[in-house]
């Protein structure tokens, strides 16, 4: 299983060296990490020359300031910055390349609403219809919009990582601060979806891939409540789901908490068989990574 | 007192909305910029249940609107925003099935069927679960994820947002016609979504984000008349009414068998019609109401509707408390 999902996420590079959603598509700072780091942990095996070339796609995509852009059309800095650190990160020679990259990400802060808005929500009784608190900063999708889950827990892993190296007076606030939007945007049962447990009065419910992405980013409070009861939720949620994408992200989130996975690289290779996970590259990478078990996991802080 | 659609402008959704609405210009578009018809056709035909053949439906549907899609590469763009086993979030997937079916009855030379899902990320288990994998499967035809698409940037053509471009997905470029296929649904912020409002879905992800927050931010009302007003190609829309969603829509309201599907190329006109058959009047939805000022026909005398009357497909659709005031009297 591993050598087929090798050779087709080799197949599926482009002529740059970078990887695209899917084939066909333009190279892209999201899969190609996810491809690299993916390729990187199979360490002998992992077609060294092609690791290499998509390394240096990353690269090429830094802007001056540090941060990488998303793909060959956009030029600002985004959201994948984090994910290019935790891909880059396991390449001892680019470590300059991944703290200019980390400091850009630790200087960047979601928004939140203005003081109108708060004013407003104050005096109609409905600043709680989110039931989330606004005034935790992680970080947003686009530059300078509101914080939500995914992003950030791409930005505490990536951060956690490069922490002591970093050595940013700064960086121990943003992580608690972070973690603690994080715990917030809790679902009830635990759990996480995009970034909001609840709309008006109605309950929203967890997504496994957003749950797992929430508890690598807090692996290293694995003992809380909070984490435990989302484990659980996890477990569920991806049985239910029992997508490429919600089965990988639970394999290699469990396995950072230490648990079995060897049930859960069962349904992987299973599902593949049916779907073929779509061909989406990002898919293809992280069940690459879930098989390869806790092998040089490229999530592990 | 607030009303909740006047709070989503101030919450953490759209928060900045009033700000952002003080600060646009006058001119929200160029007049020359757009050309109305003087007249839109809509089809409003009966199609009882999802278990009937409906390829007959939409064949006729398409007919009636006198559009040509021989050649073309036809892109339809349904409704695929979040699973719930329980509801009915979703174009139904045989409404789909019979859309591809129809286009290349009619001899389009493609059909791919496109989303860009506003909540979740997992195009596999959304389509699975939706029962619309099959469909494609069994169709042979290419399902693309435009959250994750190659982009181009895009300058608006209208101003009723902050924003001053949009980087829409490179497939909206190489099709030659947008079929939207929305859902017959209330919608808690936005009073209705229908064949306009389903273009958020072309929006992608991987540069706005899940939720598409962005849009929100610069106001729900305002994105909806920006992204449609800078399409760039030529739409339709085929709304699924067999069963629409009622209430606390767009994914918790309850189902609502209205037994009809409703065609047009002007989605003004056909949001219009759609909603009055919703029993709400499409006037009191801000987004509508603008609309029907430049980008298509909202009045009844520049309607041209055919197949079934409004009164005798006519559904009262509940909505939340705060949009009793939609409702046509």
């Amino acid at each position: 299983m591993i050598d087929q999902l090798l050779d087709e996420l080799v197949s599926l590079q482009n002529p740059d060296g970078g990887w695209g959603a899917a084939a066909g598509n333009g190279s892209n700072t999201e899969t190609t990490a996810l491809a690299v780091a993916a390729l990187q942990s199979l360490g002998e095996r992992s077609a060294p020359d092609r690791v290499l070339r998509g390394v240096i796609w990353l690269v090429q995509h830094q802007n001056p300031d540090g941060s990488l852009r998303l793909n060959n059309v956009t030029n600002t800095g985004s959201w994948t910055t984090a994910l290019a650190i935790i891909a880059l990160s396991a390449f001892p020679e680019y470590q300059l390349k991944v703290l200019e990259a980390a400091r850009w990400l630790l200087h960047q802060e979601g928004s939140k609403p203005g003081i109108l808005a708060e004013i407003i929500l104050f005096f109609t009784g409905k600043s709680k219809a989110n039931e989330l608190n606004r005034d935790l900063i992680g970080w947003s999708w686009v530059p300078r919009s509101f914080s939500w889950v995914e992003p950030t827990s791409y930005a505490l892993v990536a951060l956690k990582k490069v922490k002591s190296a970093l050595g940013d007076t700064n960086i121990d606030e943003r992580i608690h601060q972070g973690e603690a939007m994080i715990y917030d945007r809790m679902c009830k049962g635990g759990g996480w979806n995009y970034g909001n447990s609840k709309v008006l009065d109605y309950a929203l419910w967890p997504y496994p891939d957003i749950t797992a992405v929430a508890l690598i980013a807090l692996q290293d409070r694995a003992g809380e409540p909070a984490n435990q009861e989302s484990l659980q939720a996890l477990r569920k949620t991806a049985a239910e789901t029992n997508s490429g994408l919600a089965l990988a992200w639970a394999a290699i989130c469990l396995n950072l908490y230490g648990q079995e996975t060897r049930d859960w690289q069962q349904r992987i290779d299973k599902r593949f068989t049916e779907t073929k996970f779509l061909r989406e590259t990002k898919t293809l990478a992280l069940a690459l990574l879930a098989l390869n078990g806790g092998k040089a996991n490229p999530f592990r802080i | 007192m607030l009303h909740r659609r006047d709070f989503i402008k101030y919450s953490g959704l759209g928060a900045l909305y009033p700000i952002v609405a003080g600060c646009q210009p006058s001119v929200r578009w160029r007049p020359e910029a757009f050309r109305r018809k003087d007249l839109s056709r809509v089809a409003v035909l009966k199609a009882e249940s999802y278990h009937r053949p409906l390829q007959d439906v939409i064949v006729r549907g398409i007919k009636l609107c006198n559009v040509d899609v021989k050649g073309k590469k036809i892109l339809l763009k349904p409704n695929l925003v979040e699973f719930d086993p329980k509801g009915v979030i979703n174009t139904n997937p045989a409404v789909i099935e019979a859309a591809i079916d129809s286009f290349r009855t009619l001899g389009a030379a493609q059909v791919i069927v496109a989303e860009g899902p506003g909540h979740r990320r997992d195009n596999e288990y959304l389509l699975t679960a939706s029962g619309l994998y099959d469909v494609v499967k069994q169709h042979r035809v290419r399902y693309v994820d435009l959250n994750s698409d190659d982009v181009r940037p895009t300058p608006l053509r209208s101003s009723f947002t902050n924003l001053r471009q949009l980087y829409l997905p490179e497939n909206l470029y190489n099709a030659d016609l947008l079929v939207s296929m929305p859902k017959l649904k209330t919608h808690h912020w936005a009073g209705v979504t229908l064949s306009l409002k389903n273009m958020f879905g072309v929006v992608p992800g991987t540069v706005y984000g899940w939720p598409k927050n962005i849009l929100h931010w610069q106001g729900i009302h305002g994105s909806i008349l920006d992204i449609n007003s800078s399409l760039p190609l030529p739409q339709f829309a085929i709304i699924d009414g067999i069963v629409g969603m009622e209430g606390n829509g767009p994914l918790q309201g309850q189902p609502k068998a209205s037994g009809v599907l409703i065609f047009g190329d002007d989605l003004v006109a056909v949001d219009a019609t759609a909603a009055r058959v919703m029993k709400i009047d499409p006037q009191k939805i801000k987004y509508l109401a603008n609309a029907g000022e430049f980008l298509g026909n909202l009045a009844h005398d520049r309607i041209e509707q055919v197949g079934e009357p409004i009164d005798k497909v006519q559904q009262d659709f509940q909505v939340i408390d705060d949009f009793k005031d939609l409702k046509s009297t």
